[in-house]
């Protein structure tokens, strides 16, 4: 891997986000909305019960960006050269999958943290809700958790588009949503029915929810399941990356890069 | 030295349980310093056999040396020494055209790349565009930013996949002058593509020509013009047009139009026949107007190669 391919990269991405207002735009835009609309349904259901649902559901939306973020973004920069028809100058030049990658993981990466701390001012000012009573190193953990799961998923969903072209592009939006009902973003593992629990406890993202959770209401947090979950998400993200390569070098078989559709 | 070396290179694409030969095993090699032309309809397998060569696609099987290693085991020298231009893929056309020049100069990692792009963008003519998105310029306009991403890096092997499209005459005209002058400057190896016989005729030192994925022949362009043998002979007399006329069907020659006092007639120059009829029209003392021999061209040799003749 070369330092400066990676920089190259990223200038290229900076460059979009500054080039394209709507990428802007997507740092804040639904995230803000998922805000205020959770954080008022919080104020009115905490009426009506004396459950700490604010920090539950703010926290959820707030952690669960960098799911969202970290996904999305590595599939759509990695469409967007199918889309200005620019694939074919990318991969004949001298950038490796491992560069290619490492970029927009980290663009990703700091879009996520930009659309967190927006998230996170908003969150003080109109819910006085501090993301900070979750201890720092369990913060710092479980953001690095999530990441590296949309890091997974994004991998994913890029290896198909290296399968089977931009028709499949949707999936750049919608997977994350797919795996959200079973990551216990806003309720407890336990209120998931049997079938959906045996899902659940397997993705890397329902212990850590489970452990914001536990932070939040002063419990015990479960560590032994977040080093497992890293575990599982290092092995997934290994696996990620060598699906990706071949779906790159199956791409190289089919013509996909030379046509670039 | 040869700088490119391809040897019985194939490559297969399925299509609706099909089995296409897109390239079928074809060797060539270009030297150090040649520019190189492949020429053929469309579909004869001239961009796949690029395709390879810059490693957007992976060959079936056959061996390809770039700088005599292959590509596959030197993947970062052989790109850091190489580029490719083509019109028919785009810069990003979110960046503008300095931006994506200073992308791809970092990619290569090119030293001093400003003043690298300034002088790819003062040669192509695109300084007053530099900091206008790809996607507002024109598709010329568009053609010399990809031409100045080819040149990035000074390669040392070019790949130019039919990069003239859409360039005005005049244009064109410039950039087939930046392109020798960059070669002979450079001693830079250039493989060529395009559809206009002219500009490869221009261009190249050898030029291959392929059909089916075939190779069906390599050699220079005044090489290759030999292989018609037939001239075209425009004739046109004050009168007995009707005489001339009947003293070419007793010569056998082909007569391919004629209208008013103008004959133009196909013969070929074998056993110097050409030669003896145009003589014996001047013996007969034919009163003579007009008369234009006209050799073969690269379109004719393109002509009858893709009509497999």
């Amino acid at each position: 891997m070369k330092l400066y391919r990676i920089n190259a990269l990223l200038l290229k991405y900076y460059y979009i986000n500054i080039n394209r207002i709507d990428r802007i735009f997507d740092i804040f835009y639904w995230a803000t909305i998922d805000l205020f609309v959770w954080g008022f349904a919080s104020f009115y259901i905490e009426q009506l019960s004396d459950v700490n649902v604010l920090s539950i559901l703010l926290g959820g939306i707030i952690l669960w960006i960098f799911v969202w973020r970290s996904s999305q973004d590595i599939a759509v920069f990695v469409l967007e050269d199918f889309w200005s028809r620019n694939l074919y100058h990318m991969f004949s030049s001298p950038i490796k999958t491992s560069e290619h990658m490492a970029s927009v993981i980290l663009m990703g990466f700091f879009r996520s943290l930009a659309t967190f701390a927006f998230l996170i001012i908003v969150a003080f000012l109109f819910y006085s809700f501090n993301i900070f009573i979750i201890p720092v190193f369990l913060l710092g953990l479980s953001v690095f958790l999530l990441s590296m799961f949309g890091w997974i998923m994004g991998l994913l969903v890029t290896s198909f588009i290296m399968r089977f072209g931009q028709r499949i592009q949707v999936l750049a939006w919608s997977v994350v949503w797919v795996i959200q009902p079973f990551s216990c973003v806003f309720y407890p593992l336990s209120a998931l029915p049997a079938w959906a629990a045996k899902v659940a406890v397997l993705m890397p993202t329902t212990h850590v929810f489970e452990a914001m959770r536990a932070a939040f209401a002063g419990n015990p947090v479960n560590y032994t399941s977040l080093w497992h979950s890293l575990i599982i998400s290092v092995v997934l993200f290994i696996i990620m990356a060598v699906f990706l390569e071949s779906s790159i070098k199956k791409a190289r078989k089919t013509g996909l890069l030379a046509k670039g559709d | 030295m040869n700088y490119i070396d391809v040897s019985n290179l194939v490559k297969t694409f399925r299509e609706k349980g099909r089995i296409i030969k897109a390239v079928d095993n074809i060797s060539f090699s270009v030297r150090k310093g040649e520019i190189f032309g492949l020429l053929g309809p469309n579909g004869a397998g001239k961009s796949t056999t690029i395709n390879i060569l810059t490693g957007l696609l992976e060959k079936d099987s056959g061996t390809v040396r770039i700088l005599g290693c292959e590509p596959e085991k030197n993947w970062e020298f052989v790109k850091n020494s190489s580029n490719v231009a083509t019109a028919y893929s785009w810069l990003s056309d979110v960046l503008t055209v300095k931006q994506n020049l200073r992308v791809y100069a970092k990619l290569y990692g090119v030293k001093s790349h400003e003043q690298r792009i300034n002088e790819l963008l003062e040669l192509f003519e695109l300084k007053n565009v530099a900091d206008r998105r790809i996607i507002r310029l024109s598709s010329g306009e568009n053609t010399r930013a990809v031409l100045c991403k080819g040149l990035i890096n000074k390669p040392r092997v070019l790949f130019l996949d039919e990069c003239t499209v859409g360039l005005d005459p005049d244009i064109a005209d410039k950039t087939r002058d930046i392109i020798k002058d960059y070669q002979k400057k450079n001693d830079c190896t250039i493989l060529f593509t395009s559809h206009y016989m002219y500009e490869v005729e221009e261009l190249c030192d050898r030029i291959a020509f392929m059909s089916n994925g075939k190779i069906m022949s390599i050699d220079t362009s005044s090489n290759l013009k030999k292989l018609i043998k037939k001239h075209t002979v425009e004739i046109a007399v004050k009168k007995n047009i009707k005489l001339l006329k009947d003293f070419l069907k007793t010569e056998g020659v082909e007569i391919i139009f004629e209208k008013g006092s103008s004959i133009v007639f196909e013969v070929t120059t074998e056993g110097d026949k050409m030669y003896k009829v145009i003589s014996k029209i001047f013996h007969k003392g034919f009163m003579l107007s007009n008369l234009h021999v006209k050799g073969p061209t690269l379109d004719d040799i393109f002509i009858k190669i893709a009509r497999g003749k």
